[in-house]
């Protein structure tokens, strides 16, 4: 430790109403949330609303922090979910998943496949709907009504894609081991 | 914790959004428990992301968005039945809206209405004096421009008085209203929507007189005719008198009318002008 204080003693701060703190952290966490969001929203202007959002919601809650896990979790459990709220309210912006920026280039898929081997190919060879699913609910944590307002398909549609593409998954490993 | 940690090529494709699935998923992952590549990622991210997320500008709107006193739970309420923001902050702001004010009135029905509930029928008087007369008093607090600090700068920025009086009117009404209705169940005798009218008739004439002189004088002499009233009526007869049948009808013309005199003379809301 070099001395800076951890993010949990910066919330403190934020709870004991310090702006100081507060910049801090925002300094800290604003720019890899903002960058976690712009990969999953397309609309720059909903993504700065959504990370404002979030730190408002910090500033208004800091204690909701347990102390359990990281607080980098905690911010992004926050962020990804003022992204969905903000969504909501503005159905004509459409998510970002399975747009062309998240398929690799041919040369890429080699790497990848070296790289992560079958459970990389395997993700990479899923439709972008059923891999934009698996985003949402396996990697982001969300619960599949917040993945379909995300995505803004139907929760039925949320739920058979992930039952769909884990079947997928599953055989492509089981192909690979094989 | 493994060994591995984004190197910077990964960074570099992560950021320019070139990665694919599996490497964008790893990169995230890692990001959100290991401290040094979050850094890393962050300080990628500010700097490509100039482009698209402006974080100064992200700041300053979360610095002021967190330094703005929060809306009133009244606020809120206002906004979640519809009313623009700023519109919903125009009404709240009264005095009226105050919690001592409302704490206060209330208090001051219930007095009456715990005194007739177990008082003998002497005793109803005054709740009949009190209860129609409270919802016109904050009323007239509720735009009287002695009692509101916002009233001033509101009215140079041109905002229509009529709507402005309207709209806390309503608020008012639809706070005081249930309460009297409810506070006059306990009342023996008397079937709670007696009160209604009444209310309501004091409120129109107080709108209609406040466009000759200022709502609070109004309301007052309103209220103090009516406790007057009341009591010569209690000296000769019942007091129940006055919520009779004919009585209501004439509350209501009386409503009807007072209101169409305010309308008409809506431009007259002098007391919402500034003073300049």
């Amino acid at each position: 430790m070099d001395g800076r204080p951890s993010d949990a003693m910066l919330l403190v701060g934020v709870a004991e109403r310090d702006i100081g703190a507060f910049r801090t952290l925002y300094e800290r966490h604003a720019g890899w949330l903002s960058l976690r969001l712009a990969r999953r929203c397309n609309d720059a202007e909903l993504v700065a609303d959504a990370v404002q959002d979030t730190f408002v919601v910090i500033w208004q809650k800091p204690r909701s922090f347990r102390g359990d896990g990281d607080v980098a979790a905690w911010l992004w459990g926050i962020a990804i979910r003022r992204l969905v709220s903000r969504l909501r309210q503005r159905s004509d912006v459409a998510a970002a998943f399975g747009s062309s920026d998240t398929v690799p280039a041919a040369e890429d898929e080699v790497l990848l496949s070296v790289e992560y081997g079958d459970m990389g190919a395997a993700l990479a060879r899923l439709s972008p709907e059923m891999r934009a699913v698996i985003q949402a609910v396996v990697l982001d944590g969300l619960s599949a009504r917040e993945a379909a307002q995300l995505l803004n398909v139907p929760v039925s549609s949320v739920k058979t894609r992930l039952f769909r593409a884990k079947a997928h998954l599953r055989a492509a490993l089981a192909e690979g081991l094989s | 914790m493994t060994g591995w940690h984004v190197d910077d090529e990964t960074l570099r494709r992560y950021v320019e959004r070139i990665d694919s699935v599996a490497e964008g998923a790893s990169v995230e992952q890692h990001v959100v428990t290991c401290e040094r590549c979050r850094a890393r990622v962050n300080t990628a991210a500010v700097a490509v992301d100039l482009a698209v997320v402006d974080h100064d500008a992200v700041w300053d709107r979360t610095r002021d968005a967190v330094e703005i006193p929060r809306p009133s739970v009244f606020e809120r309420l206002l906004s979640a039945v519809g009313l623009p923001s700023h519109e919903a902050r125009m009404v709240a702001v009264a005095s009226a809206f105050r919690g001592v004010w409302l704490i206060g009135v209330a208090a001051v029905i219930a007095f009456a209405a715990l005194a007739a509930k177990i008082g003998n029928t002497d005793e109803l008087w005054f709740f009949l004096a009190v209860a129609p007369a409270a919802p016109c008093l904050l009323v007239a607090v509720s735009y009287d421009r002695r009692w509101d600090p916002a009233l001033e700068p509101e009215m140079v920025t041109p905002y229509p008085a009529l709507r402005l009086v309207l709209l806390r009117t309503t608020a008012v009404l639809a706070l005081a209203l249930p309460a009297v209705l409810l506070l006059g169940l306990v009342v023996p005798g008397q079937t709670p929507f007696v009160w209604l009218l009444p209310a309501l008739g004091f409120v129109a004439v107080v709108l209609a007189a406040s466009t000759w002189i200022s709502p609070l004088n109004a309301a007052t002499t309103v209220s103090v005719a009516w406790l007057l009233a009341v009591w010569l009526v209690k000296r000769a007869h019942s007091p129940t008198v006055v919520l009779e049948a004919r009585i209501q009808v004439a509350f209501l013309v009386l409503a009807a009318a007072s209101f169409c005199i305010f309308v008409v003379r809506a431009h007259h809301l002098s007391q919402l002008r500034p003073r300049r």
